[in-house]
């Protein structure tokens, strides 16, 4: 067979390879999925917070969002160096004081700030219980707890 | 069978096309003390057979600048390029991870497909231990002490202390002066919850220990803990 033929082989045996995997397992699924059995131990998922649970939450994202689309009740704290950290502190310790369950969530699962903030309110020391959010905002607002969220994809 | 291994190798191919190659995706920086600015290049180099192009980079903070080289993003095969990241670094102390994230050609919005990471290590000129003083809620109403240290070339005094809550009492004991502190709090009140937050000003000539903070906390008892045993 000529070299424009294999060509034409391997092309026809991967389409058909993918529309088979399309029917069989269906579209690819863009809704982010969160699986308890590949959380770090400080990680949590959305689906294992009931709604309506006392949680402080903590927004690790640039200001401007927050106030855009916070959490409600949310507190921020982000690493920006412009923002005052100390002031991070003192509005977590007193609301940590009301409330020690705490969650951080940033943008989504690239965002690495989330861990690093929760790494700051446990170095305080006040007791708090402090998780990660899996897939942060994103799946916050995939799941509708977001007032103004868009709708999930 | 030439054309199952053709298959095979393209397959292959396509699966392990890793586009940019570079040299370390993580560093670790020691910055001084004062540093306001620090500043690392991520070399790297397209070694696969095909051009490769840096569709996008973006970092999670607005503290963080990143130039690509000549702001070239398409890179031939074989064709080296620098990312360089300068982060802004405020007023952080201790450590702190800055990335970047860099999405080639066809990765998806959600995944992109390098991640560059900068870790940063800042000296701590004042350390406090413990960050938190704690009583429990009609529990004994003993002082107890934060001690702080300075770990500097030069002294650093501790020149006020202040408190927000009035249901704690405190003294500040010198023990080696510009290098070593003890502020002692005790409750007033042990009757109901409460916060105390305690700013310490120093006289540290670099703006980011200047302020330092300490809390003393009256809480209920934990429900885990305070359980009786069986």
């Amino acid at each position: 067979m000529n070299f424009p033929g294999q060509i034409a082989v391997i092309a026809v045996a991967a389409l058909a390879a993918a529309g088979a995997t399309y029917l069989i397992k269906g579209p690819p699924v863009r809704q982010l999925f969160c699986d308890t059995a590949t959380l770090k131990p400080d990680e949590i998922c959305l689906q294992q917070i009931p709604a309506g649970t006392a949680v402080l939450w903590v927004d690790a994202r640039p200001r401007t969002e927050w106030l855009k689309n916070g959490v409600e009740g949310s507190i921020l704290w982000n690493l920006d160096p412009a923002e005052d950290m100390l002031a991070f502190e003192a509005e977590a310790a007193v609301r940590i004081a009301e409330n020690p369950r705490v969650i951080v969530y940033c943008s989504d699962e690239n965002c690495g700030i989330s861990r690093q903030v929760a790494d700051r309110i446990r170095r305080m020391d006040l007791g708090a219980e402090v998780s990660v959010l899996r897939g942060g905002w994103r799946a916050l607002s995939e799941a509708g707890r977001i007032r103004g969220a868009r709708s999930p994809r | 069978m030439k054309i199952v291994f053709s298959i095979w190798l393209t397959l292959f191919a396509c699966t392990h096309a890793a586009g940019l190659d570079f040299t370390e995706t993580r560093k670790e920086l020691h910055a001084p003390e004062d540093a306001k600015v620090v500043t690392t290049d991520f070399d790297f180099t397209n070694h696969t057979d095909k051009p490769v192009t840096i569709r996008k980079y973006d970092a999670a903070c607005s503290c963080i600048a990143v130039k690509i080289q000549g702001g070239k993003l398409r890179y031939e095969p074989g064709e080296s390029g620098v990312v360089r990241t300068e982060f802004d670094m405020g007023n952080f102390y201790g450590t702190v991870d800055k990335t970047v994230l860099i999405w080639q050609d066809d990765d998806p919005e959600a995944k992109p497909s390098i991640t560059l990471t900068a870790h940063v290590i800042i000296p701590t000129l004042v350390s406090i231990e413990p960050k938190t003083l704690k009583w429990e809620v009609n529990g004994k109403p003993d002082p107890q002490t934060i001690r702080i240290n300075m770990a500097y070339t030069k002294p650093i005094k501790i020149v006020s202390v202040s408190s927000t809550s009035e249901a704690y009492s405190h003294e500040l004991k010198t023990i080696e002066e510009g290098k070593s502190y003890e502020l002692v709090v005790t409750p007033l009140d042990l009757k109901t919850p409460g916060l105390a937050i305690y700013r310490l000003t120093t006289d540290c000539a670099i703006d980011k220990f200047k302020v330092q903070q300490a809390f003393a906390q009256v809480r209920r008892p934990d429900p885990v803990t305070a359980a009786p045993k069986p």
